[in-house]
């Protein structure tokens, strides 16, 4: 869409029949529009929102107001938007946490507001003398020396620590600390308690809505209403968009890129190629090996995929019934988060870590048909389970062989919680990493293609020295979570890429 | 009246007062045990076997130290086996490291040609960021807070020596950072004991796995102490213990007075100011300056009075990550045990550095499994030396000492405590290791177990942590212990840290101490 906007001729070209990628809304079953992938908005960059003028294209952000999560002991957790109620629920269970609540909040807003210009920023690269890079480095050292002392210290933790050792300072109540933490491995193949998650919390707090921290909402239609406007926004900047297009090779000539062949054949040429799936298919796949310089080859070999979550969507007859909470209410229109406990988070890691996807799973359910009748048939509902762990890398068996076993365990995680769900269920279906592989060109099933941790960020992401959105073909580039500032809706990669090809080629 | 006092006659204390006597400071030690030492000490663990109870490898102590104190001429003798660390495993396999690195290039040729060659790239990678690295030891961090020129110079010449490294090196050191070290491993080998061996590197001493992101800081910060990549094996003459007694007679030569038996129970403060200390028989010693050796915890919220810390600070000290996660179980052997797998007769060189226990990184990774959910280890990392075997004089003739550091055994228990099993503890310990040298059992005549209780009870670490506190990123160089303070001095006025709790850490280096005398003779000159 920017690049049109700039006067580009664009031309779009995607492998399935639909836009959107990970963010997709599909009618799986008659009646029942499933996010079948990517299932909540936040982290869309204000600018993009305004920029693109989406709202206009179609564009409807709903707000999921809060959090409810069950414990097994029959009591739960209810966070909302609404601050004072979010404090007299924490105060139920530790009036401390209840004041360290409102603290935290302020820290991590500061701590956000930090960040969010490194988001938008072209990483430098540190290596390098070139003086606009010293000059990013120093701006950035220099944002960090205004820090007060406490935001530094705080910082400095949160760049790398573990999400629960960092909890613990501020929280006792467990659940509190075991629902918060679970933003910190959304993604990743990492633990509660391993270092660096803490950053991750962070990533997830800037989430934010028309600038309102903390905020996560739906967006009408599906997910695949947000890809939809934007591709509105492009189609009206002038963008041709080809669908079940599939890119075979990327045409090199003397090393540089000339455009595309489908796989039916067709060639198109073109001055730059932009690719906005992971490295993995760009460089291994499009352009081959041979043609990569040696150590950007090893670099991308070593860069980090590790799919570690899957996604089971439900097509419900009524709505779960929660024994810690019975009865439909407020809180099934928010998320409900299935982490009862630190030890629950770490020990479904540790499964993972050995190559089983985890007996009982964290899982993040939405029914966003609560706030979106238009997703299903009346008195029907769609039910979204985020989950995990589900290694991509299975110790024993495929994941085509456990896909139903993996559905299973889900439904059974969900059932000790809300037992009438068994009863529930007209329609399921499983997405394991595999298939985020497969069908939604996810290398290893990554939701953010590639991890999220310290090594894979800002000027490390994708590969050391190629963090600027180039490539060591010129004219090919990249513009995918594979870039800083890396995955989640967000838009921020689509958007730095372009200016870095505008500035190239203008 | 002492112009300073040294809270703590450990490795580091002893170091400070060298320099600090030299300097010509009137300079008194005070040691609560009947021994100076800390935990590098030489002890008898059973009539006629002596052992270095608590380290048993040398850290190494920096060698700029090593000159400045003449420790060779007070009669230092370090040695260091052909054949560094031999990893072993159930099935009698092993893998040996040599000092050479085309020696172990050599024998690694046996079980992979991939890791033979990339081997000696391995060593020589780690020696030339070691090199960068090296200067941040001896440096005092600079101030994030307000850096001063001296700061800003040490950085620039850092800065500069970093670029001196070329991109590949350069973008390694970034990369590795906040890796975890089994990722690490990977990259490098293919073989799953070399990895093992890599990977313990990173875990030592710390409440992780090899899973566990960040743990490739643990090991650059090594290799930059003694520029290998693989944790090396440097035992000292007459054990630990010999070094430290060394330290302590370049200290009195040097005109400190050493104080055993006088154990410090608080520090007197006068508006804001430390004046003097106070020892457990009501005796109030008072001076100008006052360093403590030991770690953050005993020395900012033990020996202070609650108030006179403000509550911020005071509460990032609470913070400070500083619960062990090591124990330690020494043996008095009537024989050498025959390892599974080794000929030992013939090639006793082979376990005269270290011996590791931990065959694959998912050992390692199951056993800190276990500590996160406050047990030990059923099946334990093992980093073991046997020093008689190089230095007769620890055990009677044809008997020997075993030293085995065993990870990970958390501070914190959720069941019972250290005190009701500790013994059920050494047990397994035992029958884990008979899997690797069989005949182990019937050679025990004498035994000695340290867990982290005792290191806390008995050697005065707070939470039992043999490096202080965690080697994190977060608790390393300019944020050890804390932000705004990894300066050695504390918000109390004469009041000092010179322990393992401050940069460059842990490990038997001296160099916390060293570099907090620094910055103590700076300041008295100002005054």
């Amino acid at each position: 869409a920017y690049l049109a906007q700039a006067g580009k001729r664009v031309l779009v070209l995607e492998r399935r029949h639909v836009l959107g990628g990970a963010a997709v809304t599909e009618e799986v079953f008659p009646g029942f529009k499933f996010s079948v992938c990517s299932y909540v908005v936040s982290l869309l960059r204000p600018e993009i929102i305004r920029e693109l003028d989406l709202p206009r294209h179609g564009l409807e952000i709903l707000p999921l107001d809060g959090t409810f999560t069950p414990m097994p002991n029959g009591d739960y957790l209810w966070r909302v938007n609404d601050h004072a109620k979010t404090r007299r629920e924490i105060a139920r269970h530790s009036r401390l946490d209840a004041e360290a609540y409102d603290e935290y909040g302020k820290a991590m807003v500061e701590m956000a507001h930090f960040v969010k210009p490194i988001m938008s920023m072209t990483p430098p690269d540190p290596t390098s003398l070139n003086p606009k890079g010293l000059m990013d480095l120093l701006f950035l050292g220099r944002r960090f020396q205004r820090l007060p002392a406490e935001d530094k210290y705080n910082q400095v933790q949160l760049m790398t620590m573990s999400a629960v050792d960092f909890l613990d300072q501020w929280f006792e109540t467990d659940v509190l600390k075991a629902t918060m933490s679970a933003s910190g491995i959304i993604g990743t193949f990492l633990g509660v308690r391993s270092p660096g998650t803490a950053y991750v919390l962070l990533h997830h707090y800037m989430g934010e809505i028309d600038g309102a921290f903390r905020s996560w909402g739906l967006s009408r239609g599906g997910t695949g209403a947000i890809s939809d406007a934007i591709g509105d926004a492009a189609r009206e900047a002038g963008a041709e968009i080809r669908t079940e297009a599939p890119i075979a090779k990327i045409i090199l000539k003397n090393g540089q890129a000339k455009g595309v062949v489908l796989t039916n054949g067709d060639e198109i040429y073109a001055d730059v190629v932009s690719s906005s799936v992971d490295p993995r298919l760009t460089f291994m796949k499009m352009v081959g090996e041979e043609h990569l310089p040696e150590d950007f080859a090893d670099d991308l070999k070593r860069y980090k995929y590790r799919g570690s979550s899957g996604k089971v969507n439900l097509a419900l007859d009524g709505l779960p019934n929660f024994k810690a909470l019975p009865g439909p209410g407020r809180h099934l229109r928010g998320a409900v988060s299935i982490s009862p406990s630190v030890d629950y988070m770490e020990r479904a890691y540790d499964e993972a870590k050995y190559g089983r996807f985890s007996r009982r799973p964290y899982i993040d359910i939405v029914i966003p048909s609560l706030t979106d009748p238009s997703v299903a048939p009346p008195g029907k509902h769609v039910m979204s389970c985020f989950v995990q762990y589900a290694p991509y890398n299975l110790k024993e068996g495929t994941w085509d062989e456990k896909r139903e076993e993996f559905g299973d365990t889900v439904i059974e995680t969900i059932a000790e919680h809300a037992p009438n769900i068994k009863d529930l269920i007209l329609h399921r279906q499983v997405v394991t990493p595999l298939d985020l592989e497969r069908d939604f060109g996810l290398s290893e099933g990554n939701i953010f293609q590639g991890e999220l941790t310290l090594e894979q960020l800002f000027f490390l992401r994708p590969a050391p020295g190629w963090a600027q959105y180039r490539t060591p073909i010129r004219n090919l580039y990249m513009c995918g979570s594979a870039t800083h500032p890396g995955g989640g809706i967000m838009g921020a990669s689509g958007r730095n890429g372009a200016m870095a090809i505008l500035k190239d080629h203008n | 009246m002492h112009d300073v006092i040294i809270i703590g006659a450990g490795h580091n204390g002893l170091v400070a007062a060298c320099y600090l006597a030299k300097a010509g400071l009137k300079t008194l030690v005070l040691e609560r045990r009947e021994i100076v030492g800390g935990i590098a000490v030489t002890e008898e663990i059973h009539p006629g076997f002596r052992c270095s109870t608590v380290a048993h490898a040398n850290g190494p102590l920096l060698p700029h130290i090593i000159k400045d104190l003449q420790l060779h001429r007070h009669g230092l003798e370090l040695i260091e086996p052909e054949v560094q660390v031999t990893a072993l495993d159930r099935d009698g396999r092993s893998i040996s490291i040599y000092k050479d690195a085309a020696r172990t290039a050599q024998e690694l040729e046996k079980i992979s040609a991939a890791d033979a060659k990339s081997y000696p790239e391995f060593e020589a990678c780690f020696s030339r960021i070691g090199r960068v690295l090296a200067p941040l030891m001896t440096m005092t961090p600079p101030a994030i807070e307000k850096p001063s020129a001296a700061d800003l110079w040490n950085l620039g010449k850092l800065g500069l020596s970093f670029h001196g490294l070329g991109k590949k090196d350069a973008f390694r050191l970034l990369r590795w950072g906040p890796m975890a070290v089994a990722d690490l491993a990977a990259e490098w080998f293919e073989n799953e004991m070399l990895r093992s061996i890599v990977a313990a590197r990173g875990i030592f001493g710390a409440f992780a796995g090899p899973w566990s992101a960040g743990t490739s800081a643990a090991l650059l910060m090594q290799a930059a102490l003694d520029g290998h990549a693989i944790l090396p094996a440097s035992l000292v003459k007459g054990g630990m213990g010999a070094l430290t007694q060394m330290l302590a007679k370049a200290a009195t030569e040097a005109g400190a007075e050493i104080r055993t038996n006088a154990a410090v129970v608080s520090v007197r403060v006068a508006d804001g100011k430390a004046t003097g200390v106070v020892l457990a028989d009501g005796e109030e010693v008072p001076a100008w300056t006052n360093v403590s050796a030991h770690d953050p915890g005993t020395t900012l919220l033990q020996l202070l009075a609650f108030e006179e810390l403000e509550p911020s600070f005071r509460n990032k000290i609470q913070q400070f990550r500083a619960h062990g996660t090591v124990a330690k179980l020494n043996l008095a052997l009537s024989a050498l045990p025959k390892f599974a797998g080794l000929d030992c007769e013939n090639s006793v060189d082979k376990i005269s550095g270290r011996i590791h226990i931990g065959p694959e990184i998912d050992y390692l990774e199951r056993a800190f499994d276990a500590a996160k959910y406050g047990d030990y280890s059923p099946q334990p990392y093992m980093d073991i030396t046997i020093p008689s075997l190089t230095d007769s004089s620890l055990a009677p003739k044809g008997a020997h000492v075993m030293s085995i550091h065993v990870q990970f055994a958390p501070y914190k228990l959720k069941n019972g405590d250290w005190h009701s099993r500790s013994q059920e503890f050494s047990d397994n310990v035992i029958e884990q290791l008979s899997e690797y040298a069989p005949n182990l059992k019937e050679l025990i005549v004498g035994g000695q177990l340290i867990t982290p209780l005792d290191l806390e009870e008995t050697y005065g670490l707070r939470g039992g942590h043999i490096f202080h506190g965690e080697q994190t990123l977060d608790q390393m160089f300019a944020f050890r212990p804390v932000i705004g303070w990894a300066q050695y001095r504390t918000p109390i006025k004469g009041l000092y840290l010179c322990g393992s709790g401050t940069h460059p850490g842990g490990g038997i280096t001296g160099g916390p101490g060293a570099n907090a005398s620094r910055e103590i003779l700076k300041d008295l000159k100002k005054r």
